[in-house]
C-alpha cells in the first residue's frame, strides 16, 4: 500500500511512543498537518513556535518521554531556536520537526527558506535533512534513539515538502546509520574505577555527594537514594538536581551555587571527598573555580565524557550510565557514622538558621510554600527565570524527581507557562502550577489563548513587582542602584488581560494571599493569580559575581 | 596566533555536513585549523579527515572528546611526529628570471622537486615530503621569487597498528 512521507513520519512517531505533538502550521507543513487529522497523535496548536518547543520540553521533563514539536520552515523554524537551545542546555530529549522548502529549491533563498540545520548545529545533539522518502522511517527512528540515549538532547529533523508528499510502498531503507563507537572504558576498567571511588568514599571523613540533573535523566534516583542511606552520606544538589531525592530526606543539605543555600555551599567547601554524579559543574554551581572545594578529592560519574573534568579538575572519573555505576557501587559502600562530620554540619545549619537578618525568600517564599501545602501532593511546579525562579526552587520541596521543573542552563524567560502546558498535557491527572515574574510572563503571554482554547486546568502564579526583579536586584547591589531598563511599570491590568483571554483570574498582595490561593485551588479550570510584590523584595543570600561559594552576602548592607 | 600545533586524524561518516560540524567544534573552541585534508577511505561510507589545529592549549583531550561527541565521528586520534609518517604535497609557481635559472636548476636537483609545468618563463614545481622539508624548500625558493603556491595540508598514517 502506498504511503506518503507524511504518513510514514506519523506512523514512525507513533511507534516511537509519541502521543502528542506541539505545533504550528505553515505552507510547508500542510501535507503533514493534513495527515494529522486522522492520526491517533494529538496535535496541540500553540500560539508561537517558541512555545511549541517549550511545551515539548516541559512535556519531556514531566513525563520522561521524548517531547515532539513541529513548525514550518523559515520563521517558524527560527522561532523554535530559543526553545531548542533551552532543551539542549538542560539535555532534554526532544524531536524538533521543521517544515522545509522542496528539495529542488534548497539554497535558492526561496519563500520561507532557512538553513535551520546550519542555524541549530551548535544547539542540537544532531540533525537530519530528509531527502529520500525511502529513508524517512529509519532516519526518524535514529533521531529518536539519539534524542533519548546517552546524554539526551534535542534532535532536529528538517522535512522538505516534496519528501512529505512523495509516495513509497516498499520497506524502509537504512540511511547507512552510524557505526558503533569505540567504548571509552572496558567493563573491567569500569569495575576498577568503581572500586577506587568506593574505597575513597569509605575512607573519607567529610564526604559529600553532589547530585546534578543527570541523575533524573539517567533514571538513577532510586539507586542513588539507596547508596546514600547505606553509606549515611550527606548530599547536596545543583539546581537541576532538586527533587532527585525526596527533599525531606535527612541527608539533604540543600542546593549549591550562586543562589543556593549557605549550608550546602559551606559543607562542600569543607568536605574532603566529593562524589559528583550527573553534574557538569556549571559556573552557576561552582562560582570561582579556583576556590571551589579546596580540600576535596573529587570523583565524577557521568555518561558524557565531555562533562568530566571540563571545568573542575577531577581526581577520579567514571564514564558510565549512572544507574549501572551506582548499582555496582552499593555493595562496596560501608555504613559509617561519621559523628564529627554530622556534628559540624548541624552546627553550621544552626548558624545559618540563626542569621535572622537574612530576608531569604521573604513573603513570596512563604506564599509558594502555602501553595504547595494546599495543592495535592503530586503537584508539579514549573518555575520561570529570575527572582520568581529562585524563590520557587528554594521554597518548593519536591517529593519526586519530576516535581519541580525549571530551565537552568539557558535561563530562558517565558519558559514556565508553555512548559506548564506541556507538563499538564503529559501528566493529565496531576496538578501543574506555573510560577513566573511579570517580565517572563509577557514573553509567552499569547499562550493564555492556548490554555483557554483547550481548557487546560493549569494554575499560573505571576509575581508582579512592576520590574525585571533580578536585574533590579543586581543593579541595586552591584551597579550603585543605577536602575536602567529594568522597570516594566504598572499600567497593565493582568487580571483583565487574563479574563480577556478567557481565563479566570484574581489579584492578591503577597502579604495577604490566602483568599486568592484558596480561589485558585477551588477553580476547576485554568486560573491566573497575580501576586503584587514590593519591588524591593529581593532574594538572599547570593554569591556576588567573581567570588567563591563561601562568600555569600545576606543583605544589601553586606 | 601563538600556540601548539596538533595533528589529528579522524574517521567520519561520509555524509553532507560532516565537515561543517567538525569545523564548528574548532570554531567554537576558538582554535584555528591550519590545514585540512579529507577523502574517502577504502570504505566509501567512511572518510578520513587529517587536520592540523593550533590552540593555546597543549592538551587535545577536550577537543578530542567534543569531536567524539559528534554523531558522525567514528574515531579521533592525535598523531605524534615519531609514531607516524607524514606527507604533504605542494605546488610552487616560480617565475624564471635569467639570473636565477642555474640556481633553480640546482635546487630542483638537490631537493628532488619535479618540474611538472614549463611555460616560457614560468615553472611549476611539485614537492612531496614532510612539513619540515617543505618549509626548507619554500624558504630556499622565496628569495628567488615565488608567484603562487598550493598546499594539500598534511596527511599521515601511524607507523604501527
Amino acid at each position: 500500500m502506498k504511503k506518503t512521507g507524511s504518513d510514514i513520519i506519523l506512523e514512525t512517531l507513533k511507534e516511537e511512543g509519541t502521543d502528542v505533538i506541539f505545533g504550528y502550521p505553515g505552507a510547508n507543513t500542510l501535507p503533514i498537518h493534513d495527515r494529522l487529522r486522522e492520526s491517533p497523535i494529538r496535535h496541540y496548536l500553540m500560539r508561537h513556535e517558541q512555545a511549541a518547543a517549550h511545551a515539548a520540553d516541559g512535556y519531556a521533563r514531566a513525563t520522561g518521554k521524548v517531547g515532539v514539536c513541529l513548525s514550518t520552515s523559515g520563521p517558524g523554524a527560527t522561532n523554535m531556536v530559543t526553545g531548542i537551545a533551552t532543551a539542549y542546555m538542560d539535555s532534554t530529549p526532544l524531536i524538533a520537526l521543521t517544515g522545509q522548502v522542496t528539495t529542488n529549491l534548497l539554497g535558492s533563498d526561496a519563500f520561507q527558506e532557512t538553513d535551520i540545520i546550519g542555524i541549530t548545529m551548535p544547539i542540537t545533539k544532531h540533525s537530519f535533512l530528509l531527502n529520500d522518502v525511502r529513508e524517512v522511517e529509519s532516519t526518524l527512528k535514529e533521531a529518536f534513539e539519539l534524542a533519548r540515549s546517552g546524554r539526551p538532547g534535542p534532535v532536529l529533523v528538517d522535512m522538505p515538502r516534496d519528501v512529505l508528499t512523495a509516495s513509497y510502498a516498499g520497506k524502509s531503507r537504512s540511511n547507512n546509520g552510524q557505526r558503533s563507537k569505540k567504548q571509552h572504558t572496558s567493563p573491567k576498567e569500569k569495575l576498577e574505577q568503581i572500586k577506587h571511588i568506593a574505597t575513597y568514599l569509605n575512607r573519607a571523613e567529610r564526604p559529600i555527594i553532589i547530585i546534578g540533573g543527570g541523575v533524573k535523566l539517567g533514571k538513577a534516583c532510586t539507586q542513588l537514594s539507596e547508596l546514600i542511606e547505606k553509606g549515611r552520606i550527606p548530599f547536596v544538589t545543583t539546581m537541576m538536581g532538586i527533587g532527585s531525592i525526596d527533599s525531606s530526606n535527612g541527608f539533604n543539605l540543600g542546593f549549591i551555587g550562586t543562589h543556593g543555600n549557605e549550608l550546602a555551599n559551606s559543607t562542600v567547601h569543607h568536605s574532603d571527598f566529593i562524589l559528583a554524579v550527573g553534574t557538569r559543574f556549571s559556573d552557576r554551581s561552582t562560582s570561582t573555580i579556583e576556590e571551589f572545594a579546596p580540600l576535596a578529592t573529587i570523583a565524577q560519574i557521568d555518561i558524557d565524557p565531555t562533562s568530566i573534568g571540563k571545568n573542575i579538575k577531577v581526581d577520579l572519573q567514571l564514564i558510565s550510565d549512572i544507574g549501572e555505576a551506582i548499582t555496582e557501587m552499593i555493595p562496596l559502600i560501608e555504613k559509617k557514622e561519621r559523628p564529627e562530620w554530622f556534628q559540624r554540619i548541624n552546627k553550621e545549619r544552626e548558624l545559618s538558621e540563626k542569621r535572622g537578618s537574612c530576608e531569604g525568600c521573604g513573603p513570596a517564599g512563604k506564599l509558594i510554600s502555602m501553595i504547595q501545602d494546599i495543592m495535592p501532593e503530586k503537584t508539579i511546579a514549573v518555575a520561570d527565570v529570575g527572582l520568581n525562579q529562585i524563590w520557587t526552587v528554594r521554597s518548593w520541596q519536591p517529593k519526586t524527581p519530576r516535581g519541580l521543573i525549571t530551565c537552568g542552563g539557558m535561563g530562558t524567560m517565558g519558559f514556565s507557562v508553555p512548559a506548564a502546558i506541556g507538563a499538564k498535557i503529559g501528566v493529565q491527572n496531576q496538578e501543574v502550577v506555573a510560577f513566573s515574574g511579570d517580565g517572563g510572563f509577557y514573553m509567552n503571554i499569547q499562550e493564555l489563548a492556548t490554555i483557554s482554547c483547550y481548557n487546560l486546568p493549569v494554575k499560573i502564579v505571576v509575581f508582579n513587582n512592576g520590574n525585571l526583579g533580578m536585574i533590579r536586584q543586581l543593579q541595586d547591589l552591584f551597579y550603585g542602584s543605577r536602575f536602567n531598563a529594568s522597570e516594566l511599570g504598572n499600567k497593565v491590568d493582568m487580571v483583565m488581560v487574563a479574563k480577556g483571554f478567557g481565563i479566570d483570574a484574581g489579584r492578591v498582595s503577597v502579604n495577604d494571599p490566602e483568599s486568592g490561593i484558596e480561589k485558585m485551588r477551588k477553580t476547576d479550570g485554568p486560573y491566573l493569580l497575580e501576586v503584587m510584590v514590593d519591588p524591593d523584595a529581593y532574594v538572599f543570600p547570593l554569591i556576588p559575581p567573581g567570588l567563591s561559594n563561601i562568600e555569600m552576602i545576606y543583605g544589601r548592607s553586606d | 596566533m601563538n600556540g601548539e600545533e596538533h595533528l589529528i586524524s579522524m574517521l567520519v561518516n561520509n555524509k553532507p555536513g560532516v565537515l561543517s560540524r567538525v569545523a564548528g567544534v574548532f570554531g567554537r573552541l576558538g582554535y584555528n585549523i591550519e590545514s585540512l585534508c579529507v577523502a574517502a577511505t577504502t570504505d566509501p561510507e567512511i572518510s578520513k579527515i587529517t587536520l592540523v589545529s593550533k590552540s593555546n592549549s597543549d592538551s587535545t583531550e577536550r577537543t578530542k572528546k567534543q569531536l567524539e561527541k559528534l554523531v558522525d565521528v567514528v574515531e579521533v586520534t592525535e598523531l605524534s611526529q615519531i609514531q607516524s609518517v607524514q606527507r604533504e604535497l605542494i605546488l610552487i609557481g616560480i617565475k624564471l628570471h635569467q639570473e636565477h635559472r642555474a640556481e633553480i636548476a640546482r635546487a630542483v636537483d638537490i631537493f628532488g622537486c619535479k618540474i611538472i609545468s614549463m611555460k616560457s618563463d614560468y615553472y611549476i614545481l611539485e614537492v612531496v615530503d614532510n612539513k619540515e622539508k617543505i618549509e626548507t624548500v619554500l624558504n630556499y625558493f622565496a628569495p628567488l621569487g615565488i608567484e603562487e603556491i598550493a598546499r594539500t595540508g598534511v596527511i599521515a598514517l601511524e607507523k604501527e597498528q
